[in-house]
């Protein structure tokens, strides 16, 4: 029985903590070393690189993100930083250097005021990494599991009683666990971000050249993308003005 | 005075008279006249005369007169005088008119003048009579006149309003003048009321020349001094009929005295007499046609006259944060002061203030012209290309009667970045961005780590993730499922007992097999193999298994009589062979039977 249990757990974690190719190590540290020597411009190309290669690491973007900002690249800096933040979402790191990044941007969107338990429930969601709570939850199901089992199974009183509690509080925290998962995921899905690239952007207020100009935003804003509709988006800033904008104006996070 | 008057005249008689015969006689410019024509009569009479006493002038109106005229000629020594009195009369209806005798004395005797007959037919100059009827209508308040010289003022001094249109469309610019006739002396004059004008948009034009500039006009045949009050230009300012009021002005007019004798020597030795008098225009409608709605451009937006439109723009090629000025300037003749304001189209980044209006507009008797500027100051914030969008521009051309749309030229302008920290004013934000608090001067160092892990954040929710996520539940019910199973096996100890009986004696039949040759060994182990085994198969302690126990266990579970013998037979045997040696069967014939019957009994229960 134990046997099995490993066998699931390795299972579950090959997948996620793969095995980072050895090359992509080798970029990240000639990425790093690039930066810490100043060539900003070389650490981006590096950096990029990987990301090009398919690799998905909160640090490299996180890297990346650095490298463009200190590259006078802000719009770029705040693209990888929020796709840092998605990954992961509780690094203060990343969150700080988002906050500063936006500094440098053009616009000032006063962000509608967040009720208190909204605010502090969103850190909660965003704390850890969507995978580390994919992980979790899975463990702490498995987990459970196995003490319900060893429950049905062991002769020994003691040890029935204490696998049965044990396992409810395993359990219970799986689906916690679970359930912040799945608002963290839905709280992405909400809030599917782009980062306004043009210098000045008009926003219409219907998706066609000749509507009127809502507003206008530059470039670093972040946009909540609410539709997409023919090459044109509908956005909302954290203000709560909606617009329509050309598609090739932002890139997704 | 009078004497001086009568010397004169004495002297001239004496001279001229003695040799001259008296000729007095009434002559006109035409006897057929029509209504509202004026005409002339004189009176003339080539000697020294005095009391000229004018005929009544029944069915005529005196508009001018008496125009008194002296002459002296003396031609080859001989001396002649004459007098000739003039008026202007226009007649009060159609038909025939006689004008009476005038009489007038001369050497002592009277003389007088044939009547003559007039033919009054109905005019043609509609205008003409039109005018007779306002100078009659422009007649002198009566209160504030001297008796006796009412008739001869109100012909001889009139305000009147002239405009050049009565018709025109809303917004059209209109000249309007208050003009001033006289035929009589004024030594003083101001206005009293002056219209104020309700309904229209006015600008008065100004003279240049501090002075009064009188010309002469020649009205239904009568010289006048005109001069020009007040002009105006007038916009009417909504549609319908408006009418200007009447301006009202006082004179006091010079005028000669009065003499009761009606000697015209009294005036021409200076004597005079000022009269106050009051002078009151006409009222005059306007009709102000609205615009046509027909053609009406959508940018139009008010402008009547004609007008010309230009933009221009001091340089394209800047820096964030510098200044352009853009220009549009409006030209031509009409309504430009009532001009709105433009709001041309600039690209939303662009700072830009309210504009500068400059008008260099001059009012002069051919109505208002010039031109308006409004200069834009404009400070693009941020760098890229931008456009300025032409301007259209509407005016209702009232010559024409259509509207004209006229449109600048569009200007592009590019804007590179720019120097200084200026970029963090926008037109989004109304204040600067220096109030964020500043947290740090930089952001913070990159995670040094050089291992990467990379993190599918597409693991949640994919197929994988869920089916790990059941695996858990899955392994716990199969782990159910497997344990009540081998509940339920554990719990049927003697079938359990029964079904591993076979396997029990088995064995002891194969440790007996072992020890063929030992016989004692033999047996005893297969009776304990064959005991055991129905122990177990029968369910019956050991202890109490006995030959009667198995046989009725064995018949209870209806096994054939022979086979229950043969057991017992066997078991009796083993029983036997334990102590006495056994003959007539081998051991390998006993461990056949043995197994025989226990796969008999296996069989069948």
């Amino acid at each position: 029985m134990m046997k099995r249990i490993i066998y699931l757990l390795l299972i579950i974690v090959m997948p996620i903590c793969a095995l980072a190719n050895d090359e992509a190590n080798v970029l990240l540290k000639k990425g790093n070393d690039q930066y810490a020597k100043g060539q900003y411009k070389e650490a981006i190309t590096t950096y990029q690189k990987i990301v090009d290669d398919g690799h998905q690491s909160a640090l490299v973007y996180y890297n990346l993100g650095n490298a463009y900002f200190k590259n006078e690249d802000v719009p770029s800096a705040l693209l990888y930083y929020e796709k840092a933040h998605k990954l992961s979402p509780g690094d203060e790191d990343i969150n700080f250097n988002i906050q500063f990044a936006n500094q440098k941007t053009t616009d000032k969107i006063e962000a509608g005021t967040e009720f208190f338990i909204t605010k502090w429930w969103h850190s909660f969601i965003l704390r850890f990494s969507l995978t580390t709570l994919s992980v979790l939850t899975i463990l702490l199901i498995i987990a459970g599991s196995a003490l319900l089992i060893v429950y049905r199974f062991t002769n020994s009183v003691s040890i029935k009683k204490w696998s049965f509690y044990s396992a409810l509080v395993v359990l219970l925290l799986g689906f916690a666990s679970m359930f912040v998962a799945s608002r963290q995921d839905q709280y992405f899905d909400a809030h599917h971000g782009a980062i306004i690239f043009s210098t000045s952007v008009n926003v219409k207020s219907a998706p066609t050249l000749n509507a009127k100009n809502l507003f206008l935003i530059h470039d670093g804003t972040k946009v909540e993308i609410l539709e997409d509709n023919n090459g044109w988006m509908k956005i909302r800033l954290a203000s709560g003005n909606e617009g329509w904008i050309n598609a090739s104006d932002a890139k997704e996070i | 005075m009078k004497i001086k008057l009568s010397i004169l005249t004495l002297l001239l008689c004496c001279s001229s008279l003695v040799f001259a015969q008296v000729k007095f006689t009434a002559s006109v410019n035409k006897n057929t006249i029509g209504t509202g024509e004026v005409l002339e009569v004189t009176f003339s009479i080539n000697a020294n005369a005095d009391r000229f006493a004018p005929p009544a002038f029944a069915g005529f109106q005196v508009v001018g007169g008496p125009n008194v005229s002296n002459s002296i000629s003396m031609v080859n020594g001989v001396t002649s005088a004459s007098i000739a009195y003039g008026y202007d009369l226009v007649p009060t209806r159609e038909g025939e008119i006689t004008i009476g005798p005038a009489t007038i004395m001369s050497g002592g005797r009277p003389y007088s003048t044939t009547p003559i007959k007039i033919k009054v037919v109905k005019g043609q100059g509609g205008q003409s009579n039109q005018q007779a009827q306002q100078q009659s209508s422009n007649g002198p308040d009566s209160r504030n006149i001297q008796k006796g010289r009412v008739t001869d003022i109100s012909k001889s001094l009139f305000l009147r309003t002239e405009v050049d249109k009565t018709t025109a469309y809303m917004g059209q610019q209109i000249m309007m003048n208050l003009r001033l006739y006289t035929r009589v002396n004024i030594a003083n004059g101001e206005p009293e009321k002056i219209p104020d004008l309700n309904g229209f948009y006015s600008r008065d034009i100004k003279s240049n020349n501090p002075n009064t500039q009188w010309r002469t006009e020649i009205i239904n045949g009568v010289r006048y001094n005109v001069t020009d009050v007040k002009q105006t230009i007038l916009f009417p300012e909504h549609e319908g009929n408006i009418t200007i009021e009447p301006s009202i002005m006082n004179f006091i007019v010079r005028q000669q005295a009065a003499s009761s004798s009606g000697d015209p020597f009294d005036a021409f030795f200076g004597g005079y007499e000022d009269v106050k008098y009051k002078v009151k225009s006409t009222p005059i409608v306007i009709h102000v046609k609205p615009l046509p709605q027909a053609g009406k451009p959508v940018e139009y937006t008010g402008a009547v006259g004609k007008f010309n439109i230009e933009a221009s723009l001091d340089k394209n090629d800047v820096k964030a944060n510098d200044a352009i000025n853009y220009t549009i300037k409006i030209s031509g003749t009409g309504n430009l002061k009532l001009l709105k304001p433009i709001s041309p189209n600039f690209p939303a980044d662009f700072e830009k203030y309210e504009p500068k209006i400059t008008d260099t507009i001059t009012e002069n008797a051919s109505g208002s012209s010039g031109n308006r500027k409004y200069t834009y100051l404009l400070i693009p914030r941020h760098q890229g290309d931008f456009t300025i969008d032409p301007i259209k521009f509407a005016y209702f051309n009232p010559a024409t009667g259509r509207y004209v749309s006229l449109t600048t030229q569009a200007f592009h302008i590019k804007v590179a970045k720019g120097t200084g920290d200026g970029s963090n004013v926008t037109a989004f934000s109304n204040a600067g961005k220096q109030d964020v608090k500043v947290l740090s001067n930089d952001i913070r160092y990159i995670k040094t780590g050089t291992e990467l892990n990379d993190v599918g954040s597409d693991f949640y929710g994919s197929g994988l993730y869920y089916f790990l996520l059941i695996l858990g539940p899955a392994g716990f019910l199969g782990a159910l499922v497997y344990g009540k199973w081998r509940d339920k096996n554990n719990a049927d100890v003697v079938g359990l007992k029964s079904r591993k009986a076979g396997k029990v004696a088995a064995k002891h039949l194969a440790s007996a097999k072992q020890q063929l040759n030992d016989k004692k060994a033999f047996y005893e182990n297969l009776f304990r193999g064959l005991y055991g085994y129905l122990s177990d198969k029968l369910n019956i302690p050991y202890s109490d298994l006995n030959r009667e126990k198995i046989a009725e266990e064995l018949k209870a579970r209806s096994l054939d009589e022979s086979l229950i013998n043969e057991m017992l037979d066997t078991l009796d045997l083993c029983e036997m062979a334990r102590y006495a040696p056994v003959s007539g069967i081998t051991e390998q014939q006993v461990f056949d039977k043995a197994q025989n019957m226990i796969n008999n009994i296996e069989n069948k229960i």
